[in-house]
């Protein structure tokens, strides 16, 4: 079973308290009433038709489906050949759907069941096949891939939304501490630092105690000498002023090294990740949003330093602190001791507690929060709708409610801090008085002796238990926030890259072009084919326009050739070799790629044109430029080529950013070139300079252009006609238009008719 | 009566037209609707299933064309009506949360587990997915799945479920 499966498994049974499996006695069951025929896809419907929650399974075989209700005495299995199927039909709604299955018409449906959205994904799987069936298209399915395709669907949204549930909280400390294997020596200094902190911290109390009952009161009493007592005193305060220093300096020693290995943790973290970021395929960035990606690198790594910098420790030390104080007052007084230690778990769970509630006040802020900024994220990009339909004062108003919204929970947490904190301190200060009032009895001479200085020493000791049992009180949350952020950095780390390398890649040097396409077919998940059993053979130098409705396929297959994605089946080859056995970084260098919307970086127009050869010469950007038609507007840019473009910069129109990326095309000379609506989204003029620029960058490459406009490919050496995930036609401009029922001559008449 | 029927002509231009418009529920397990010599297999689809969950209702074809729009189905005759009713209950069909048990946080979700009408459910939804206050009161909460389940009024709930969602209820 592969790990992904395992963690499909693990989610399932952890979040959807369903099945993880087909059960094997109703798998037997079927199976056996298909004389042995395996089950190649199953789902399950688990809403009945009353509509309350069920358990009954839809099972697809190669000839049979079987639809299996649990009743009290086992399972109502029901088989029903494929062969009588004449129409599926599904009924979305709201969180109920309905899949029919239909024989002869007007003839009572073979199977009507009914799910909620968790399994639709399953379900879709089942009909897809049924629907290729009914269609007369024949889908063979592999065996053995149910169970895996199953778990996949139920699991997926809740993998896509967090992938790394297995990780124990443990497992991932332990991960997280290992980043600072190679920087032991700093850490172990900075610990050391820090023990030494806190011990010399516990010097002080006692040499105040020391000094008023050895040296002050003898010396009162008459029974140690002024001059004696006066050496001791002043040894005594210098060693306070020694321990003050050692403090201070270990103090810094332990910041400073523990906050640069922080950081050199978090740089390596970040690096780490952005490396693997960089080496994912684009079905990962499909799957996640940007922002939470970039979340990862900088405020998700940031808290980490924080907690590698300052949490361990702070946590460490503040056990030992406690202890430590734990300890000495016992030892010293074991009866005011225990006034002392024993309360201070009950502290420590009413700060935890207290921690739960901030927390249930900050979701609900949050969450009000997130009413503010929806609204600036509405009005602001959208602020010309607003100003048209002169919605300013309903949009202030609107705004001013979930500010004074906000604003009222905010001021509810600091209500609950501000009551929480002096309570506390107060709780604090009546152990203290507890003290007092145990203590001056013995010290007016009732009970257990009790001398004044080491009443003294422990009045300061007292002062001491605050800051660690805040520390103690609040680990959970410290711990929960670093191990979350962990969390989302590993997720990244733990992807594998979908494209992957063989062990010895072919290098294709060099590449002149040919590709060829035999019986590819592809999904993005395992069963629903984008393409389906695509073959064709472009030579070198031939320019193919791809045309056809639009989620037919077409840029799926311009995907495939730049081998952001793998094939499900069949075969891709460049100039005789299969892609998967090619190395992916050369052939990549060997492919450029014009886009409808351009994407230019931060930077400098010419960066952006020696984006992919960053060591060109001025001299061939110019060139470069001039062939795209570029350099005339570029030059007459006050900054010329040094005009900084892209996010904050200068602002380019959607024209000339096209342009600058076909310059960029241009000097990075593909031998592969794919256009895809290079030239849908901009005016008439623009759009001829931009046909001039990409005729000459056309020239010697092999080309796919996909277009709507079909009159722009009018130049292609063949045009092919995808639909559906089939090329169902190919040929020349003029071949397409010569076949009157052709789907080129329908699209082509239809745009002559809009023109 | 002021249900339409929106017909396809053959040249596939969308014209409308008027005459009675009768629903029923056939052995093929579907809801066919009736108007003159037309007729086709449909499901219901709510104009607005929050703010006016009973009237403008779309009955769309196979293809997800609308077929007809029935404004207010209390002027259909008895039989469509009941028919409609019918259809509605699958098509309107959310969790009714009756008890919250637990509501927990992972890494990126929240953790739900709560007793609905139609038994026990758990799911989950993203930590900054909130519940959305429907028009007339209530909440409505959409898992990671896109299951819905309604809360119609969480005032009302037994205390343990009012506490643990007092942080989502204004």
């Amino acid at each position: 079973m592969s790990t992904q499966q395992q963690l499909d498994d693990h989610i399932i049974e952890r979040y959807t308290a369903q099945p993880t499996r087909l059960p094997l006695e109703l798998r037997r069951e079927i199976e056996h009433a298909w004389h042995g025929a395996p089950i190649q896809l199953y789902a399950l419907a688990d809403l009945d038709q009353s509509l309350v929650l069920a358990e009954t399974w839809f099972a697809l075989g190669p000839r049979h489906i079987a639809v299996a209700k649990r009743d009290s005495e086992g399972w109502d299995v029901r088989s029903i050949e494929r062969a009588s199927i004449e129409a599926v039909r599904e009924a979305p709604g709201l969180s109920a759907n309905t899949l029919t299955i239909l024989g002869a018409p007007g003839e009572p449906a073979l199977a009507l069941l009914r799910y909620t959205h968790r399994q639709r994904r399953a379900f879709e799987n089942i009909r897809f096949v049924l629907e290729e069936q009914v269609q007369g298209h024949t889908r063979e399915l592999a065996d053995g891939e149910a169970d895996r395709l199953y778990a996949e669907s139920v699991a997926r949204p809740i993998r896509d939304a967090q992938a790394l549930v297995s990780g124990r909280q443990t497992a991932v400390i332990r991960r997280l501490l290992g980043y600072l294997k190679p920087y032991r020596r700093d850490l172990t200094l900075g610990m050391a630092a820090a023990t030494v902190i806190t011990l010399v911290s516990l010097i002080p109390p006692y040499l105040a105690g020391y000094l008023i009952d050895r040296v002050v009161r003898p010396a009162q009493a008459g029974t140690l000498s002024l001059g004696r007592a006066g050496t001791i005193a002043a040894l005594a305060v210098a060693a306070m002023a020694a321990v003050y220093l050692v403090k201070q300096a270990a103090a810094y020693v332990r910041l400073r090294l523990m906050a640069i290995l922080g950081e050199w943790v978090a740089r390596d973290l970040r690096d780490q990740l952005y490396e693997h970021i960089q080496r994912l395929s684009l079905a990962f960035f499909s799957r996640k949003r940007t922002g939470s990606l970039i979340t990862r690198v900088s405020a998700d790594t940031d808290r980490l330093w924080e907690f590698l910098a300052f949490g361990i420790v702070d946590v460490s030390l503040s056990l030992v602190q406690l202890l430590g104080l734990g300890t000495v007052l016992l030892s010293l007084d074991w009866r005011l001791g225990l006034v002392m230690t024993l309360p201070i778990p009950v502290f420590c769970w009413v700060i935890y507690r207290h921690g739960e509630n901030i927390s249930r006040l900050f979701i609900r802020a949050w969450r009000k929060w997130s009413r503010v900024t929806d609204v600036l994220s509405d009005t602001i990009p959208g602020i010309r709708v607003v100003k048209a339909f002169n919605q300013e004062d309903r949009e202030i108003a609107r705004f001013g409610e979930r500010n004074a919204d906000v604003t009222a929970e905010f001021n509810r947490i600091h209500a609950s801090w501000t009551t929480f904190w002096p309570l506390l301190v107060l709780g604090v200060h009546a152990m203290t008085i507890t003290v007092w009032l145990f203590a001056v009895p013995r010290l007016l001479g009732t009970g257990p002796q009790l001398p004044v200085g080491t009443f003294v020493s422990f009045l300061l000791y007292t002062t001491m238990f605050l800051a660690p049992i805040d520390v103690i009180g609040q680990m959970a949350r410290t711990i929960n926030r670093a191990t979350t952020s962990a969390h989302r950095v590993f997720e990244v780390l733990d992807t594998e890259p979908e494209i992957r390398e063989v062990a010895e890649p072919v290098r294709l040097e060099p590449v002149h072009g040919r590709v060829t396409f035999e019986h590819v077919t592809f999904g993005y998940d395992g069963v629903r084919q984008v393409l389906r059993g695509v073959s064709f053979d472009v030579a070198p130098g031939e320019l193919i326009g791809l045309v056809g409705p639009s989620g037919g396929g077409k840029t799926t297959i311009v995907n495939l050739i730049a081998r952001f994605y793998d094939v499900s089946g069949g075969a891709i080859r460049i100039d005789g070799v299969d892609l998967r056995q090619l190395d992916t970084g050369h052939y990549r260098r060997q492919i450029g790629m014009v886009l409808q919307d351009p994407y230019l970086f931060h930077g400098t127009v010419v960066e952006n044109i020696r984006y992919g050869l960053p060591e060109a010469p001025l001299s061939d950007v110019v060139r470069a430029a001039q062939a795209a038609n570029a350099h005339d507007f570029i030059t007459k840019l006050q900054h010329g080529y040094d005009t900084v473009v892209g996010e904050r910069g200068h602002t380019l129109s959607g024209g000339e950013r096209q342009r600058v990326s076909i310059a960029r095309a241009i000097l990075h000379d593909p031998r592969i070139l794919i256009l895809d609506e290079a030239t849908s989204s901009v005016d008439t003029e623009t759009e001829r300079e931009i046909q001039q620029a990409l005729e000459r960058l056309v020239a010697g490459r092999t080309v796919f252009a996909i277009a709507h406009r079909l009159s722009t490919l009018r130049k292609a050496s063949r045009l092919f006609v995808i639909e559906d995930g089939r090329l169902i036609e190919h040929g020349t401009h003029a071949e397409l238009l010569a076949r009157p029922e052709g789907t080129y001559r329908r699209l082509y008449d239809l745009q002559v008719q809009l023109a | 009566m002021e249900s339409m029927l929106v017909r396809r002509s053959d040249d596939g231009a969308i014209r409308k037209a008027a005459g009675g418009l009768t629903l029923e529920w056939r052995a093929d397990g579907s809801l066919w609707a009736m108007r003159g010599d037309e007729e086709r297999a449909v499901s219901v689809r709510r104009a607005f299933p929050w703010t006016e969950p009973t009237r403008h209702l779309s009955l769309r074809d196979a293809d997800e064309e609308e077929f007809a729009l029935v404004k207010d189905p209390a002027e259909l005759d008895a039989r469509s009506r009941a028919a409609l009713e019918r259809a509605l209950a699958v098509a309107g069909f959310v969790f009714e949360v009756t008890r919250v048990l637990e509501i927990d946080e992972e890494v990126e979700i929240r953790r739900w587990r709560v007793e609905t009408r139609q038994g026990p459910r758990t799911f989950q939804t993203r930590l900054d997915d909130w519940p959305r206050t429907l028009p007339h009161g209530g909440l409505l909460i959409r898992d990671l799945a896109g299951d819905l389940y309604h809360l119609g009024a969480p005032g009302q709930l037994d205390r343990h479920s009012r506490d643990l969602l007092w942080a989502f209820v204004d």
